[in-house]
């Protein structure tokens, strides 16, 4: 299997604070990964580096073999990356369709025209359930609804790498399970590649085939559900004692 | 976007027909309203090119009027007009470019007073570089006369309408509606925000110095602070919220009303129509948000749902 | 040129300049600090300032030393007022994310209550340029001459500033303006009493822009439209100084009243506005943020 996203000994610092430390995987293409850890270990600053929001302060980020470091969100975006923020960032004023016309027509997939970017969409409103929501504002989307907005337009970029950060957050046990069904059948749909942050175990055991675990900004662990589930650090540092 | 009905055709096809009939009347004083209605439709559709589409809130459209007619005025008889009035545009626009990259990384309240400080700033400057010169005012002698003038605004307010209605229905403009929702999230979606602000600064910008070189034929007298007028930015702003919306019905609108209201009050009481342009701006920013557009398309809603 | 550069003249010019903003600064960064809107018409208040005491003077034979905690104390009601009628309601229904949209329409809002109050004025008092003499004796220190006004304004804006400052970091009521205006939530989480801590920044917010209203009076004259500069002014000391940093607002002010005074004895007075509207657009392009880089402050 060929490598889509490299990630080799990537460091951010904010003035004297560590982020991220000589962090280093890769995620094949075709692959769910799951990213784990507390709070402030350093996820989301992985995805902003990624995803270009942010500079690293040393280090290299490899997509489809090519480095991506330093290029402007946009341009990584065209390239094929895209992702969903933890606190969602919908266009308020904008319907659904308009909100993923965006995506398409200025992400990957570069759609010139309205109508090129509307048919193109169509599917991923059904798929993600917003159809019904199309015509309606953003703003007036339940938080459940946002987040699937986040998630369609991500998909509607037409990327190949689509990095989920805390999709579950918020959601009731229903709304878990329908998410972790949406989120399948796009990977399985559309042939993505995910990087998924999650808080939610059971969501992140089920969902990934491998994943890496940050601590302090150090990545301790690596491996499949199973692995991770025994892994000695991840206990010390999760429930403060061995397996 | 709703494409426009029949009632606004119609309506536009009349204010067509208005502009080119008007000068038929012989009337001069009619023809100098028509000149300055024009005026307005020129500068209020360019200005909405950057600050309604991108959210970026310009205070200073004035500095690109007043750069273009500066040029006029200070290459008057060294060069036909037909070069200086589009090298007028370009300097304006070539300002624009020139400032636009660091100006644009200012956000929110603090770009619209940068763009008011930065127009002052240039007032000041030239003042002070006239005032070494040895320069009082300016006069123009042998300046074209009235109807040409107007021909010429007629033409820039339509290619200024023309702009608007082009970008708003791009794919551009809709890049632009969505940095204005949520710049960050923009980005992260493809779209090259830093250089659509840019392009939308740039092209706000050729048109006004157009007709600051048009209107320097008309006065044929030139004091910088007179030219370089904040209140031209205001009003230019007052109109736009006036009329509301993201096209070109809103800023016709909203021109018509207040050019209208300003000939009738300008010449009696110049501090009236002050206060009236300064209760628009708080009436509109805290009542009115969506304009008078806003408030028609809530009577139309109101009309079909009973 | 060096004689008159090194002058002890020059530099008392540009302290009570200095002064001046400083005043005009401390009531901008507590109102602002407060009400999270730019408030384009504070200068428009030390305007209204100046007219009190002109009126009162001339109207009524008053000292602007007599005039000036009343026209201060006039400043402060007219604060609390507009918090009660207008800015709490505002306020309470502010959210982390309609902050900044508030916050950029909010600035036209101003903008025009701004230009009302400045053609009010205008209408009912003539747009005339208006100054009275007061206490123009002429005192020497050394090779520096000092009329009495400068060194008054001097004095009570300096004193005045201190003062606030003093109560800023000292005074418990000071503190909790200063938890106000850095983290809302945070303060009232802790006990604060927000909405009287409100109250007071607005009380004291106008009151001092009055007060230096009152001082410009004595100096220069002045028109309806005088207040703009000030408002400028204050931005730029805030900007530079940061959001609720008192002692950077008291040094950019002097530093702006050093860059004008200094700058006119170097070039001409015609570049008094020039060095002024540059100050203004350099800090803002240094700092795009204009108070946010200082302090990471989301509400």
């Amino acid at each position: 299997m060929s490598v889509l996203l490299e990630v080799q000994s990537l460091s951010k610092k904010f003035g004297g604070l560590t982020a991220l430390s000589d962090v280093s995987f890769q995620v094949p293409a075709g692959a769910i990964v799951g990213v784990m850890g507390a709070n402030g270990a350093g996820k989301t600053t992985l995805f902003s580096l990624i995803a270009g929001n942010a500079r690293p302060s040393s280090g290299d980020i490899r997509f489809e073999g090519r480095s991506i470091v330093g290029l402007s969100a946009d341009r990584v975006c065209r390239l094929g990356v895209a992702r969903t923020f933890q606190i969602v960032k919908p266009f308020p004023a904008m319907t659904v369709r308009e909100n993923l016309r965006t995506a398409a027509m200025f992400g990957h997939a570069q759609q010139r025209s309205r109508e090129a970017a509307d048919a193109a969409t169509q599917s991923v409103l059904h798929e993600v359930g917003l159809a019904a929501d199309a015509e309606r504002p953003a703003s007036a989307l339940t938080l459940s609804g946002q987040k699937r907005l986040e998630i369609a337009r991500a998909v509607a970029t037409g990327g190949r790498l689509l990095m989920l950060d805390e999709v579950m957050a918020g959601l009731t046990p229903t709304e878990v399970a329908q998410m972790l069904d949406t989120v399948r059948q796009l990977h399985a749909k559309r042939g993505l590649t995910l990087l998924v942050i999650e808080h939610v175990m059971r969501a992140l055991m089920e969902l990934c085939e491998r994943i890496v675990v940050l601590h302090h900004g150090q990545l301790i662990a690596e491996g499949t559900p199973a692995e991770i589930g025994a892994h000695a650090q991840v206990h010390a540092v999760y429930f403060g004692g061995p397996a | 976007m709703a494409r426009p009905g029949a009632l606004w055709v119609g309506l536009a096809l009349a204010g067509v027909a208005a502009v080119a009939l008007l000068p038929l009347l012989g009337n001069e004083y009619l023809v100098g309203t028509g000149l300055t209605v024009l005026m307005w439709l020129a500068l209020t559709p360019s200005w909405c090119v950057l600050s309604r589409l991108t959210g970026y809130v310009s205070l200073g459209h004035v500095v690109f009027y007043g750069l273009g007619a500066y040029l006029v005025v200070t290459t008057w008889q060294q060069w036909p007009l037909w070069l200086a009035i589009p090298a007028a545009g370009l300097l304006a626009a070539a300002f624009a470019g020139l400032v636009g990259g660091p100006a644009l990384r200012v956000r929110g309240p603090y770009f619209v007073i940068l763009t008011f400080g930065l127009a002052e700033l240039v007032k000041f400057s030239i003042m002070a570089a006239e005032s070494a010169m040895g320069m009082a005012a300016r006069i123009l002698f042998g300046a074209p006369d009235l109807l040409a003038v107007y021909w010429m605004m007629a033409a820039l307010a339509l290619a200024s309408l023309l702009l608007l209605a082009w970008v708003s229905g791009s794919r551009f403009g809709h890049g632009l509606r969505s940095l204005r929702e949520n710049e960050e999230a923009a980005e992260t979606l493809g779209v090259p925000v830093t250089r659509y602000k840019l392009i939308a600064f740039v092209l706000s910008a050729a048109i006004p110095g157009m007709v600051g070189a048009v209107m320097a034929l008309r006065s044929t007298y030139f004091v910088v602070g007179q030219v370089f007028d904040p209140m031209v930015s205001v009003t230019v702003i007052a109109m736009a919220l006036l009329g509301g919306g993201d096209g070109v019905r809103g800023p016709i609108l909203g021109v018509l009303f207040l050019a209208l209201l300003s000939e009738l009050l300008w010449a009696q009481a110049p501090l009236l129509y002050m206060i009236l342009l300064g209760a628009i701006l708080v009436v509109f920013v805290l009542l009115l948000p969506d304009g008078l557009i806003g408030l028609l398309q809530r009577w139309r809603r109101k009309g079909t749902a009973s | 040129m060096i004689d008159t550069l090194l002058s002890g003249q020059l530099l008392f010019s540009a302290l009570v300049t200095g002064s001046l903003y400083a005043l005009v600064a401390l009531g901008l960064n507590l109102v602002y600090g407060t009400m999270r809107m730019l408030n384009v018409a504070h200068g428009d208040l030390v305007m209204l300032g100046a007219y009190g005491a002109f009126w009162a003077f001339s109207l009524a034979g008053v000292s602007p030393l007599l005039a000036a905690p009343l026209v201060a104390a006039a400043g402060a009601a007219v604060g609390i007022g507009l918090y009660r009628g207008l800015f709490r309601g505002m306020l309470a229904k502010v959210t982390p994310s309609t902050a900044g949209k508030l916050e950029g329409n909010s600035l036209l809002l101003f903008f025009g209550l701004s230009i009302l109050m400045q053609n009010i004025v205008a209408l009912a008092f003539t747009p005339n340029n208006r100054a009275y003499a007061y206490l123009g004796e002429v005192y020497r220190i050394g090779n520096v001459s000092m009329t009495a006004n400068r060194l008054l304004v001097l004095c009570v804006a300096g004193g005045v500033c201190v003062a606030v400052a003093l109560f800023l970091s000292r005074h418990v009521a000071g503190l909790a303006m200063r938890a106000v205006i850095e983290r809302r939530e945070a303060a009232s989480i802790v006990g604060v009493d927000v909405d009287r801590v409100q109250r007071l920044s607005f009380a004291v917010g106008f009151g001092t822009a009055a007060l230096a209203g009152v001082l410009m009076s004595m100096l220069e004259q002045f028109s309806p439209f005088s207040g703009f500069p000030f408002t400028i002014a204050g931005f730029i000391v805030i900007i530079l100084g940061g959001l609720g940093n008192v002692t950077g607002g008291l040094l950019a002010a002097l530093l702006l009243g050093v860059i004008e005074t200094y700058g006119v004895a170097l070039t001409s007075a015609n570049l008094r506005s020039v060095l002024l509207y540059g100050s203004f657009v350099v800090a803002l392009l240094v700092f795009p943020n204009g108070l946010l880089a200082r302090r990471l402050v989301t509400r």
